[in-house]
């Protein structure tokens, strides 16, 4: 099958770059006390790292070649005393940036998971789960490897870098000259070698949530896989996924393997050069031999700076992959919710006025739909499929916003209302139903989380659920699976119109609510529901006629438009 | 651990050319002191300006010649790590893939999800890794130890007592951080977990406005992958610190006692500066090693809980002895069976017989086995007691595959995948023609739906086919089981969502196909077109006949004529 949708070239863009470091700054500034902290304790762990080798190499020049024992004692007191603090002060940097690192990590995916839910339905229609996944999972894991160690390192390796080239340029200043001579060769390198990362980590990246996409699809459908005797085209398929994040990985990572290569050997380099140079200065009483090891000692910590930096450099840019795509889902729009709007309570008048809608370009599903239903009643939808019943009922709960038209409440335009709090005032039964991991007691208080659990089984025997549930192992307690597997059908939608009668709402909507349920079972909910849709204004689809008999207005749609309104008797029987 | 590490085993020979090439690096690196104290006691100490020349020189050509060794190295990793990956995530989706039923009750959907994309991405770093700086750090401390040693045995004795000891306490934080990280990517299941329910149930989170409630959830997962997280860091973290401490002590010791060697003349200047040396190098190295230790910590979890799913056992099956019949009735004999995991069994002792091309309907209230009783056809369960035979051959004995290609089935939730219309019905049959997948979609009362669409047969629909209404996914389902021309046709209440007069043409068109028919549904009006008629009640077969037999004899079925307004059997003109 082909899958479109991920045609999305992702061209690399260096500006979008240090915008997207900026956002993630912009997190970690949320946490600036502890931040502060980190960095005190970065700033004194470099002076301490810069201070261990200068005091090895005073020891060896001025103490060890003089013989002078007692200010050697003293001296390797004092060392030993940076050596301790080092360490504290090395605890104490790592033991804040992990909580700063995770804390910013999670306020993260926390973010990315409101936004999900503030986007608008048609959103998540034509996107694959597992590709959404793959980006509150695998890509912030990748910002999250990176935070933990990265700033720690970049900042240290800047102090690091200052303090070694002004110690250097105090004790030989043609010396730090050769040692720096590397940079421009770094640059260089570095240049070349993330302008090839930085856009393949992004593909990987793109790659990998397409896999994770992929298999989301494959192991829900796992019934029809087997079914059909599919399992070897889901293989080959997915193997095709998996060469392309395969080849994407490898050039990402051969290439950023590159970094510790080419800082190795600057490194040596420069120890080289430094011997060379010291020792030719040396000869000529221009250097100490101990110059020449405090120096090779610099230049290690000059470079090991320097490499860090490179090092994080490419790490950063694997995470600014994993971010991109994070952002991406948070700049996309949000919802026309009507936020600011009014919260007003319903009485249950609703007004559909000349209403158009469609779900994609050219193809209208309503066009100028009309119809007005009182406080109470009840109204039926019937009709083709596909004629545009659900469609209505998206529109009524605000799914979707109508193209042409208006819909209103209580006299109220639809887009003047809260979404949330029109549907804090409905109760649904949709027509997937939709159980979740958890106890059948926690599924059926879905619909009213403060209920009580004798609520909670009352409204289970209403919908005629009880029976069943109680003949279950744990009876309420029985664990649903993921998926809700492990009931039937049926009695799935036994648990949703529990869940509807629970919620106790002013407008009941019921999209084919009782289609897997047997009839005589369907009787004995239809009791219930009627008590329920007393005094509630409520809108059902369904293609069982007895369900609707009892309809205040029944409504026959095709095409898109109304094709005859008024009651059952003039819609239903008149067709005969 | 086999089945993950074993999978190394074809990159033996690439393996031992990395780490080959690693240890060439490495020589250049640990001769480099040795040389330099050549240069400065042979060149500088003696006045020889052409010895510090040539030592010199030397110094920069080894740095040279082990650069390119370490771009290779990283070409060649930087391969095996991807292939690594590929392999293991090939292993994956081949087992699972043919997973049965049950088995894949033993992990969630979102486990397995997190284990082939994560899990992967884990093992695949610690491979990389291992090969680009596994054996280079220990090596590094084993020879500067040895080279330390050999410059001067006394001094570098200390080495002998620290390097042990921090490499014994590294191996047992190693073995520590493994259970840490299994509980991180424990937690990494709950977080995917609660992202994929909140995608397959956005529709009703938003309807019953859940968000607040969901986002608890989500965040209560987040905390807890959180804390995990920062705990294991945070030890991992603490080593350096430690470290580095003792590793520091030991050099404030050669320091102390370098000063006693160098007044007794034990001991030259050059050779407390080449063992300081080392020592510095170790304990670079060291940190390194933390680092390998966490991600091989990590990599060790992962690759527990990869193995997991390669160790589930492939189901025995009876050898295969039975071909598929050319005709014969469809006999379900004495059949027990309870769901993988159920304590109950919702099938005891059913027994039917359907004829060759006939079609026979399954009624039943919710709950009673009607979907079980038609997944044991295709056998995606196996009975506990009883078999399930074609033409009097036992379908246990037959190959799934063959026995599947002869079966057309139509779940209860009609189940589509992301693509387009027609990829969607050749799901059936991969190499139906256009013709065959229009003739299908006639058949299933659906062609003229799509050819009304903007794009017909090539429009593209969502995950799940969430663009299109109910009853459209049932009959493009139905379309994907008509296409494959079967010989044995299961439709499990699967056309709930569809009006009557659809319905009506529909199960026309069915009765007209040459093949055994089995429909499970809640209509009478769907199943007085059957030749046979079974009511289920409570997982046995209560009663059969035609539905003239059964409204006269039987009161369950004259009950639920009665619920669907069709008292005493009489024909009455259905809906529209």
């Amino acid at each position: 099958m082909k899958h479109p949708g991920n045609n999305r070239e992702t061209k690399p863009q260096i500006s979008n770059m240090s915008e997207t470091l900026k956002r993630i700054g912009r997190y970690l500034l949320k946490r600036k006390g502890k931040l502060v902290l980190t960095m005190i304790m970065v700033a004194l762990g470099s002076a301490l790292a810069l201070a261990g080798p200068f005091l090895t190499g005073k020891a060896i020049d001025d103490y060890m070649a003089s013989g002078n024992e007692r200010g050697l004692l003293l001296l390797l007191a004092g060392l030993a005393l940076v050596y301790v603090s080092y360490s504290a002060v090395s605890f104490l940097q790592n033991y804040w940036m992990v909580e700063i690192a995770q804390q910013t990590v999670y306020e993260l995916r926390d973010d990315l998971f409101r936004h999900f839910h503030t986007l608008p339905i048609s959103f998540f229609d034509k996107r694959r789960h597992g590709e959404l996944m793959s980006r509150v999972t695998n890509d912030i894991d990748n910002i999250s490897s990176t935070l933990n160690s990265s700033i720690i390192q970049v900042a240290s390796g800047l102090l690091t870098l200052t303090g070694s080239i002004v110690v250097m340029l105090y004790l030989s200043p043609l010396l730090t000259a050769v040692t720096l001579l590397i940079i421009p060769l770094m640059f260089g390198g570095m240049k070349w070698i993330t302008s090839r990362t930085g856009p393949r980590f992004k593909e990987q990246q793109r790659h990998l949530g397409d896999l994770n996409g992929f298999i989301e699809e494959a192991i829900s459908s796992r019934h029809i896989v087997k079914m059909f005797s599919r399992e070897e085209d889901i293989i080959e398929e997915f193997m095709e996924k998996n060469e392309r994040l395969r080849e994407a990985g490898y050039l990402a990572q051969a290439y950023s393997g590159f970094i510790p290569k080419l800082m190795n050997v600057l490194n040596n380099a420069g120890f080289a050069v430094i011997a060379l140079v010291g020792g030719v200065l040396a000869l000529n009483g221009q250097a100490t031999v101990g110059t020449i090891v405090i120096f090779t000692e610099y230049a290690r910590q000059f470079t090991r700076p320097l490499n860090d930096l490179a090092n994080q450099y490419n790490t950063m840019l694997s995470a600014v992959a994993g971010a991109e795509r994070v952002f991406d889902i948070m700049d996309t729009d949000e919802a026309v919710d009507g936020k600011k709007g009014q919260t007003p309570l319903l009485s249950g008048e609703v007004v559909f006025d000349d209403v158009s809608f469609s779900y994609e370009e050219g193809k209208k599903t309503l066009s100028h739909v009309s119809f007005h239903a009182l406080p109470g009643e009840m109204v039926a939808l019937i009709g083709p499929t596909g004629s545009g019943k659900t469609t209505i009922m998206n529109l009524l709960v605000r799914f979707y916003e109508p193209d042409g038209g208006k819909i209103l409440f209580d006299g109220i335009d639809s887009r003047d209302i809260s979404g949330a709090a029109l549907r804090s005032q409905m109760g649904f039964v949709l027509q997937d139903t939709v159980l979740f991991e958890g106890t059948m007691m926690e599924n059926i208080r879905y619909g009213r989380l403060d209920a009580t659990d004798e609520e909670v089984i009352e409204a289970a025997r209403q919908a005629n659920a009880h029976s069943f549930i109680e003949r279950m192992p744990d009876g309420y307690h029985s664990m649903l699976k993921q998926d809700g597997s492990g009931i039937s059908q049926g009695q799935r939608q036994l648990l949703a119109i529990a869940r509807a009668i629970l919620a106790d709402p002013v407008l009941l909507i019921l999209d084919e609510a009782t289609s897997s349920i047997d009839t005589i079972t369907e009787l004995h909910i239809q009791e219930a529901l009627g008590r329920l849709m007393k005094g509630r204004t409520s809108f059902v689809i369904a293609h069982r006629l007895n369900t609707i008999r009892r309809a205040d207005q029944v409504i026959r749609l095709k095409n898109g438009g109304i094709q005859a309104i008024g009651s059952y008797e003039e819609v239903v029987a008149a067709a005969r | 651990m086999n089945h993950v590490w074993v999978l190394l085993k074809p990159y033996r020979l690439r393996m031992a050319a990395a780490w080959g090439l690693m240890l060439l690096e490495l020589a250049v690196e640990l001769v480099l002191p040795v040389l330099m104290a050549k240069m400065i006691d042979d060149g500088i100490a003696a006045g020889e300006m052409n010895a510090i020349l040539f030592w010199g020189s030397i110094m920069v050509g080894l740095s040279l010649f082990s650069f390119s060794a370490g771009i290779t190295n990283s070409f060649i990793a930087a391969r095996i790590g991807q292939n690594y990956g590929f392999d293991i995530r090939k292993k994956l989706i081949e087992k699972v893939q043919f997973f049965s039923f049950g088995q894949y009750g033993y992990f969630d959907t979102s486990t397995l999800i997190t284990r082939m994309t994560n899990d992967v991405t884990q093992l695949q770093n610690a491979v990389f890794m291992s090969l680009r700086i596994m054996l280079r750090a220990p090596l590094m401390i084993l020879f500067g130890t040895m080279m330390a040693l050999f410059v001067h045995f006394k001094l570098a004795s200390v080495l002998l007592i620290t390097v042990p000891v921090m490499t014994i306490f590294m191996l047992f934080m190693m073995r520590k951080g493994a259970g840490m990280f299994q509980r991180v990517q424990l937690k990494l299941d709950r977080v995917n977990s609660v992202m994929r329910e909140n995608l397959t149930g956005i529709r009703l989170i938003r309807a019953f406005v859940r968000s607040g409630h969901e986002t608890a959830r989500f965040e209560r997962a987040g905390k807890a992958l959180m804390e995990n997280t920062i705990g294991v860091i945070r030890t991992f973290e603490s080593i350096v610190p430690i470290l580095m401490l003792v590793m520091n002590g030991g050099l404030l010791f050669i320091l102390w006692f370098g000063f006693a060697e160098l007044q007794s003349g034990t001991a030259t200047t050059g050779e407390i500066v080449a063992v300081i040396n080392y020592a510095a190098r170790i304990i670079i190295s060291l940190s390194i090693l933390t680092f390998i230790t966490l991600a091989f910590a990590r990599g060790r979890a992962s690759a527990a809980r990869v193995n997991e799913v390669l160790m589930v056992k492939e189901e025995q099956h009876p050898a295969v002895t039975e071909t598929y019949p050319a005709e014969g009735d469809l006999s379900l004999e004495e059949i027990t069976f309870t769901y993988p995991g159920g304590k109950t069994p919702v099938l005891h002792l059913l027994s039917m017989n359907i004829k060759s091309g006939s079609m026979a309907a399954v009624l039943g209230e919710t709950g009673s086995g009607k979907s079980a009783l038609l997944s044991l056809i295709p056998r995606l369960y196996e009975p506990e007691k009883g078999r399930v035979a074609i033409g009097g051959r036992d379908i246990s004995r037959m190959d799934v595959g063959l026995l599947r290609r002869h079966i057309g089935f139509v779940p209860q939730e009609s189940h589509l995948f992301t693509g387009s219309i027609i990829d969607n019905i050749r799901w059936g049959k991969k190499n139906a023609t256009d013709e065959e997948v229009m003739e299908a979609a006639q058949k299933a009362q659906i062609h003229e739906t799509i050819v009304s669409l903007p794009d017909g047969y090539h429009t593209v629909i969502g995950q799940k086919g969430v663009t299109l209404s109910g009853g459209q996914k049932q009959r493009l389902s139905i379309a994907r089981a008509l296409v494959r021309q079967p010989d044995i046709l299961l439709l499990d209440d699967s056309t709930s969502a569809l009006d009557v007069k659809t319905e009506a043409a529909l199960i026309e068109a069915i009765t007209a196909q040459p093949c055994t028919v089995v429909i499970v549904t809640q209509k009478i009006s769907t199943a007085e077109q059957a030749d046979c008629i079974f009511i289920m009640e409570d997982g046995r077969i209560a009663t059969s006949g035609t539905h003239g037999e059964l409204a006269r004899e039987n009161g369950l079925y004259r009950r639920l004529l009665e619920s669907q307004g069709r008292g005493g059997g009489i024909h009455e003109a259905s809906g529209q």
